[in-house]
């Protein structure tokens, strides 16, 4: 199989590749934040089980996490493992991803200043007033770095999808090495990955760069 | 100095902030104990004390930053706390409109416009965009701060900053402004600054009450000076007697050490 081959071959993953990208930000990244509050619910139950969920989700692999979604409710309830292996692995990711920001956006939130709510209650905005105007935009702003880190990371987690045998890009990469044994697929593969992130890092350095219009 | 034509209170009428026998502790410590306090309308009361006094407490809890454990709070003669109990949500809203704050470190919006700083909160409690932005050109021009309505806070001095904070304040048109140390976080050429506009508005009647230790500042714009110390109320009235001539040893002891 010549090196071309593979990498027409490989290509045809990346439509899948991409599709456990943007889902899982698409799902992931608002589910962060409902998490984020309901762990800094003032109810010590909310937050105490939120904590917990939080803590198995960051322990343990996202791997392991995969598998229990894709084939877990084969084993406890003996349904049928889904045939459209998409719907799992979003499931698991956007989960897994959700933790994540969570923690981020807690961090994000909890770094503004106690007077920019206050002097927001002062002025008669109402707390969902404070929150979507004052303190989400500055959050936003603080936390893109820690944000532009989990997204590089997702694009090269997608490549976990191997393991419950979704064909996006590395999956197919890892079918053609096994067959040919060959390494090359496994080097198209890194490529893939790096030019990915590279578009990534100049779409959040765009966005990072737009909100830098004050301190 | 002291201006004698001051337009005072109209007669039985109540005074725009009364404060009655407010108590507010910290756990096991008693911040504010038993403290009373009127402000008439047009009138500038500084409070002055030395730190952990609980003048600021005091300012927070008369504009519900800070919960009070016991006392009554009225603006204009209504209750916005009855011994202890504070009004709903709703009316506590409703209260808001009437007075101010100025904070110590301004507590601008940093990702907004200076021009947005002052007019959000009136658009959102109902004003036309143009009659807020009006408002906010003849704020500007008063602050001395002409031209400066696209800047963002992050560009102005802390002097620019505070006075664009007390626009803000003064766009939602309050029958009564609290400044908390407002010249605190800065030093001493843009301290003048913003002590000129404060004057300013003194000087058209606007109705304050200033935590200051700005003593010179106190004793030339204020109707009544109270002197606070431990939670307590040790002594007050008017600037000349509380500054210039005090009763109790302890003003006495505190004042000596601004006179070093």
């Amino acid at each position: 199989m010549s090196l071309w081959a593979m990498v027409v071959k490989m290509s045809e993953g990346l439509g899948k590749t991409c599709a456990i990208f943007f889902l899982t930000l698409l799902f992931s990244l608002p589910l962060g934040m409902i998490v984020a509050l309901l762990r800094m619910s003032k109810n010590k139950a909310v937050s105490g089980v939120t904590r917990f969920c939080i803590s198995v989700l960051r322990g343990t692999p996202l791997m392991l996490q995969l598998l229990a979604v894709t084939y877990g409710p084969y084993y406890l309830f003996g349904m049928n493992v889904s045939r459209n292996k998409l719907i799992p692995v979003i499931i698991a990711f956007s989960i897994n991803y959700a933790a994540y920001f969570a923690e981020i956006y807690r961090g994000g939130i909890e770094s503004i200043p106690a007077g920019q709510y206050e002097a927001a209650e002062v002025l008669g905005y109402s707390r969902f007033q404070t929150f979507m105007r004052i303190i989400l935009p500055q959050v936003v702003k603080r936390i893109m770095p820690s944000v532009t880190n989990e997204v590089v990371t997702l694009v090269k987690d997608t490549s976990l999808a191997f393991t419950v045998s979704y064909q996006e890009m590395f999956t197919i990469g890892k079918q053609i090495a096994n067959s040919q044994t060959s390494f090359m697929p496994f080097l198209v593969a890194g490529v893939f990955y790096d030019v990915f992130n590279a578009i990534v890092d100049w779409a959040m350095g765009r966005i990072e760069k737009k909100l830098d219009y004050y301190r | 100095m002291h201006e004698e034509n001051r337009s005072g209170p109209m007669p039985g009428s109540p005074p725009v902030l009364a404060l009655q026998n407010i108590r507010k502790s910290f756990g096991d410590l008693s911040v504010l104990r038993d403290i009373s306090l009127a402000v008439d309308q047009g009138n500038v009361v500084s409070v002055i004390g030395p730190s952990g006094s609980g003048k600021s407490t005091l300012l927070r809890c008369a504009t519900f930053l800070e919960s009070a454990d016991a006392g009554n709070i009225l603006y204009d003669g209504q209750y916005a706390m009855r011994d202890g109990l504070y009004g709903g949500k709703k009316e506590l809203r409703e209260f808001r409109r009437r007075f101010g704050l100025v904070f110590q470190n301004f507590n601008l919006f940093p990702h907004y416009s200076v021009m947005k700083n002052i007019t959000e909160a009136p658009v959102l409690r109902g004003f036309s965009r143009a009659e807020a932005e009006e408002k906010a050109f003849s704020l500007l021009k008063k602050m001395g701060l002409e031209g400066k309505e696209n800047a963002y806070p992050c560009q102005l001095s802390g002097g620019q900053q505070q006075r664009v904070a007390i626009a803000r304040a003064l766009a939602m048109e309050p029958e009564i402004l609290f400044f908390d140390e407002p010249t605190s976080a800065l030093d001493p050429e843009l301290t003048g600054e913003v002590l000129k506009v404060i004057r300013q508005l003194a000087e058209e009647n606007m109705t304050m009450v200033i935590v200051t230790h700005e003593m010179a500042f106190a004793r030339a714009v204020s109707e009544w000076v109270v002197f606070m110390d431990g939670g307590v109320i040790i002594e007050e009235g008017p600037p000349e007697s509380v500054l210039g001539d005090p009763s109790q040893e302890r003003t006495r002891q505190f004042l000596r050490n601004y006179q070093q």
